[in-house]
């Protein structure tokens, strides 16, 4: 930083218990006035090293720690985990795992719910950021309906815990697909409302536009993924680039940023970022609706459908001596790409698990993109990248 | 030597004197009734009401439910607070037995489904609080800006005419002196973010300077030219201007005299929230950026007193609002019904309908608070510079214009209105009405064209999410 | 007259042509395609992979005409990598990055890796107890996807830094450096991030000693040890 005249800057300490940082997260703030001239992220406060804890569990065992790196959306965090250590399965015959067609499905279903509640959480939090608290509320309430669809399937409201290797812990409740398709048609009709109260209001357009807006060449460079990568316009989504699980049979489209605000606004703002969410949401929904009309009925007999207990027993064995190798398995998760670097050395435990996190290489930009905003627009910054702490310090 | 501030504490005095209190004592007493009774008699409580409405209307907008639903029963609170050594199935069963007594029981319960209960509970808690002051603060200053705040907000209470015959003081000037106390509060928000030796209650505190002293001037703009038009500037003058004899009393409000007023009024209810730092305006309290602004430091019944000027703040520019544009304490259906009363009657009747005006008001602010977000600072003053500040003079020119015209055509009216005999008024013909809407008519056509010229098509995502278009 | 708002219509015409082109396009399993082949043959939907993507050969050979000291590596599992000598990574990353060809313009992710107690690849062969920084790299333009590893020796671990060419390696190089200990020359800010900046040791080292005590407060229970993981 070049600080001409010392003394006309004060230091701000934004966090690490500041409302706006979503967690603990603190920003070491320079400010000219309410111009931000130098930012520099501080974290690590919320660091539980998950990725040496899983070094000494075994391979099934990590499936809990993953709800915690993302504690938001577990289920994607489960099913990156879940689909990274079936990769490393598959690369020898004797220790493939058959997976149920029917457990595919339903943690693709699953895992695009929690996409949606997640999102729930982003959008709503950046308008509470934004000072509108309704919107808040209004959207919380949407994620509360997912999560007792949750509950009463995996019997937790927050870490599911629910997939595992092989398959999946149990097979939906009875009823669960009316349930989630009358969920699905309450979301719509509040996001309609949700919008109307919000994503349209003046205010809120002036408040986003154009702040902070990221080129698309930046948002490759500094590791920007998911929404925030599409924010930017570039139109890659690892569900259709590279779909893993069975995302390769869905119909969806993947929203891009095209500068929505308006005149005032650019490409890759963060009212881009916000709306891409948006979107996001009622492609998700699309997907969800999909999962259900192809589904393979449940047959009553669990283990043969959802993996269940048997196929775990099968990949318990194949876990006991899995190849030995290295896989690198990519997952679109709410807030983008999460990888799994995974070393294996043919032990039941793992050599090496490396987590690469949305939210880690989103705090990589701040340095470079904070510099000129003001502190309010720090504000909107953090909300539109949404970034969740627990995933940034693992 | 008598002391006297209007007709209503001579007559208590005199009540008082001739119950046989020496003349001094009784003055005394009847000022104090007079002064020290519209604000602790109907400003605190109102301060308290105004609070309870609002979580109601929060829980209502944002469709939660909660405390004000019902969710904890008071009664389970009071037997969990007093019973307290009692092992927890034992309360519950005390507060069942409290449920079924006759007369408390149904109390409680309706107490409870009104959500009284987080009210009272949140009035103790704010009482008991320790009350800190940060290390390295300007104790003094840390301090006297709490009262300073309340001293602000209720100052201006003094000229507020509550009914004809009630209130403290009717200078003259009074527009003037509402001017200059109102910005106290800008003063107090700066003491008492400069004193907490807090980063963030400092910014606070600047943002809240820079806001408050740019959106005075289109308050100070509008009260000057409802001055002008009524041609005082004596609030009872203001009101007394507003009068119009029959059944449609309302026909005679400030509001409906001109578009240009109409106009005024809106641009003097956006500064004046801003005056109270009220949403979309808050940004000197600002929770998600500045953690809680200027009262960050501040804790237990210290915070609590600017909460409270912060209503009181809010019903005095509703009250205020009400007196320049709504006819202040005249009812909207006739007035001759509520003259023709006994003075103390008539007080009593105004007094209501002031307040019930204040508190629509109010009303509508918090509305507007739980429906918008907040702006930005720059974007705050450039909506006070370049766009209110010319409105209001755009209002002051046009008005000038017609009134000048309408009184070369019309000449000066006389409104007899109560104690005052006779207010000078300019009643715009048909011509100058006209003429007003023409101006208006161009300036929203102006506005809007730009508007327009700016605005580009709506994407059609944008279109899909708002339900306009399927996917 | 003009005709006002063709907008509707033209995306419902769009709208049909995609959905068209959709059901036209039949592909067959794309190698992306993860690691389930079930039964069912997929149908995948629009996939926006220009077909200009490199197999790991030609990349691989590419490289080797420009830097002739880069080996190729490989799992039992079948993954398959570049191994770059640490002096010249800075400039196989700008190459890797600038050659049209490859323009691998995004780094998704930097993982640090102590092969200290790794199984030696044959039986009886030679263990390393090198550190190893493998680069998964990706191109957003041609759609595909590489590993590269850097081998940086024990006593003194060094890669220089390649923030210069990919912005997100900074905080990527940044972690590996508190966790591991590697050192990057050229790093801007080469402090540590997640764990407090006067901690002890690397923790994600095979051999990391547990400490005692932080700041006065003791981490460890009474009996506890930390050896009870795969390394009796």
């Amino acid at each position: 930083m070049n600080v001409e005249r010392e003394g006309d800057y004060i230091t701000l300490s934004m966090g690490p218990h500041h409302p706006a940082t979503h967690g603990v997260l603190r920003l070491e703030v320079t400010t000219d006035g309410e111009v931000i001239r130098a930012c520099k992220p501080d974290i690590g406060y919320l660091h539980r090293s998950i990725e040496k804890i899983g070094e000494f569990l075994e391979w099934y065992q990590f499936v809990p720690y993953t709800d915690r790196v993302d504690y938001v959306c577990s289920m994607n965090s489960n099913h990156a985990w879940v689909c990274a250590v079936e990769t490393l399965l598959a690369c020898s015959e004797e220790t493939k795992l058959a997976i149920p067609e029917r457990a595919e499905y339903i943690r693709i279903l699953f895992a695009e719910l929690n996409r949606i509640s997640s999102h729930m959480v982003g959008l709503g939090s950046m308008t509470m950021d934004m000072g509108a608290f309704t919107p808040f509320l209004h959207a919380l309430s949407q994620r509360e309906f997912i999560n007792d669809i949750f509950e009463k399937t995996c019997g937790a409201r927050l870490t599911y815990n629910y997939m595992c290797v092989g398959g999946l812990v149990r097979d939906l409740h009875p009823g669960a697909e009316e349930e989630i398709r009358a969920m699905l048609k309450g979301l719509e009709r509040a996001m309609i409302d949700f919008n109307r109260l919000i994503s349209s209001n003046n205010i809120f357009k002036a408040r986003l536009a154009g702040v902070a807006a990221v080129s698309a060449e930046d948002a490759v460079s500094y590791g920007l993924v998911g929404p925030n990568l599409r924010g930017s316009g570039i139109d890659f989504d690892l569900r259709r680039d590279k779909p893993y699980g069975l995302y390769g049979r869905f119909q969806f489209e993947v929203p891009v940023g095209k500068a929505y605000a308006g005149s005032e606004g650019r490409l890759g703002d963060c009212y881009d970022r916000y709306v891409v969410r948006l979107l996001e949401v009622l492609e998700s929904i699309r997907i969800c609706r999909q999962a259900l009309d192809q589904m393979p009925p449940a047959s009553g007999v669990e283990d043969d459908l959802v993996g269940g207990w048997c196929v775990a027993k099968a990949a318990q064995k194949a876990l006991r001596k899995p190849p030995v190798g290295e896989v690198y398995f990519r997952c679109e998760n709410p807030r983008g790409e999460t990888g799994y670097h995974i070393v294996s050395d043919g032990t039941k435990f793992p050599y090496r698990i490396k987590i690469r996190t949305g939210s880690f290489t989103a705090m990589s930009i701040f340095e470079k993109l904070v510099p000129g905003l003001m502190i309010a627009d720090l504000v909107a910054l953090i909300g539109s990248f949404d970034i969740v702490l627990p995933e940034v310090d693992r | 030597m008598t002391i006297s501030v209007g007709p209503v504490s001579d007559s208590i005095a005199s009540w008082f004197s001739l119950r046989g209190l020496p003349l001094a004592l009784s003055e005394i007493l009847a000022v104090l009734v007079v002064c020290v009774l519209p604000v602790v008699g109907i400003v605190f409580p109102i301060a308290g009401v105004a609070q309870y409405f609002e979580r109601k209307i929060a829980a209502s907008m944002q469709r939660r439910k909660g405390p004000m639903v019902g969710a904890v029963g008071i009664v389970d609170l009071v037997a969990d607070m007093l019973l307290f050594w009692l092992p927890r199935w034992k309360r519950r069963a005390a507060a069942r037995r409290v449920e079924r007594l006759p007369v408390l029981g149904a109390l409680l319960r309706q107490v409870r489904q009104w959500g009284l209960g987080s009210m009272a509970a949140d009035g103790v808690k704010m009482f008991l609080k320790e009350d800190m002051v940060p290390g390295g603060a300007d104790r003094f200053l840390f301090r006297g800006s709490t009262y300073l705040a309340l001293t602000g907000a209720f100052l201006a209470f003094a000229v507020f005419p509550f009914s004809q015959w009630y209130h403290m003081g009717d200078p003259p000037v009074a527009a003037l002196y509402l001017g200059a106390v109102t910005g106290l509060v800008a003063v107090s928000i700066l003491e008492a973010g400069w004193s907490s030796n807090n980063k963030w209650s400092y910014f606070g505190g600047i943002r809240a300077v820079a806001m408050i002293v740019s959106y005075e001037t289109p308050i100070a703009l509008a009260i000057a030219i409802v001055c002008m038009w009524s041609g005082t500037m004596s609030l009872q003058g203001i009101i007394a201007a507003q009068y119009h004899p029959g059944w449609f009393s309302f026909a005679g409000w400030n509001l409906f005299q001109s578009p240009l007023l109409t106009l005024l009024a809106g641009v003097y209810y956006i500064a004046a929230l801003a005056e109270c730092n009220r949403a979309p305006f808050d940004l000197s309290e600002g929770e998600s950026e500045l953690v809680g602004g200027f009262h960050t430091e501040y804790s237990g019944l210290r915070w609590g007193l600017f909460f409270i000027a912060e209503y009181g703040d809010m019903l005095l520019v509703g009250g205020i609002f009400a007196t320049l544009f709504l006819g202040g304490f005249q009812s909207p259906i006739g007035e001759q019904w509520i003259v023709s009363l006994p003075p103390f009657a008539e007080a009593v009747v105004h007094t209501l309908i002031a307040v019930a005006k204040a508190l629509a008001s109010v009303g509508f602010m918090m509305w507007i608070r739980w429906t918008l977000p907040r702006f930005r600072i720059d974007q705050v003053m450039k909506l006070a510079w370049t766009k209110l500040v010319p409105l209001a003079l755009f209002c002051l020119f046009g008005l000038a214009l017609t009134q000048l015209v309408a009184a070369q055509r019309v000449g000066v009216v006389q409104v007899v209105y109560g104690r005052y005999l006779s207010a000078p008024v300019v009643r715009l013909d048909l011509f100058s009405w006209f003429s007003s809407w023409v101006l208006v008519g161009g300036a929203i056509g102006v506005v809007v064209w730009m508007a327009k010229r700016a605005a580009p098509a709506q994407a059609p995502e944008m279109r899909r999410l708002l339900g306009k278009e399927s996917a | 007259m003009i005709p006002r708002s063709p907008g509707k219509v033209r995306a419902k015409i769009t709208h049909a042509l995609e959905r068209g082109s959709e059901k036209s396009i039949a592909l067959a399993s794309s190698p992306g395609d993860g690691y389930f082949s079930g039964s069912m043959s997929p149908v995948p939907s629009r996939n926006q992979s220009p077909g200009t993507a490199l197999s790991f050969d030609a990349i691989f050979a590419k490289v080797q005409v420009r830097f002739p000291a880069a080996g190729a590596g490989s799992a039992p599992n079948g993954a398959r990598w570049i191994e770059v000598p640490a002096p010249q990574a800075l400039d196989v990353a700008n190459f890797l990055k600038g050659d049209p060809d490859l323009s691998f313009d995004s780094l998704c992710c930097l993982s640090g890796i102590d092969l200290l107690r790794f199984p030696a690849p044959e039986k009886d062969g030679p263990t390393s107890d090198a550190l190893v920084c493998a680069y998964d790299l990706q191109s957003m333009k041609h759609r595909h996807e590489l590993m590269v590893k850097v081998c940086a020796p024990r006593p003194k671990p060094e890669v220089p830094s390649v923030e210069s060419v990919w912005g997100v390696a900074g905080y990527f190089e940044r972690e590996i450096f508190d966790l591991l200990g590697v050192e990057f020359p050229g790093h801007h800010d080469l402090r540590r991030i997640l764990t407090p900046q006067d901690w002890v040791g690397h923790p994600l080292r095979k051999d990391y000693v547990y400490p005692e005590a932080y700041g006065g407060v003791a981490l460890k229970r009474e009996g506890q040890t930390f050896e009870s993981g795969p390394y009796k």
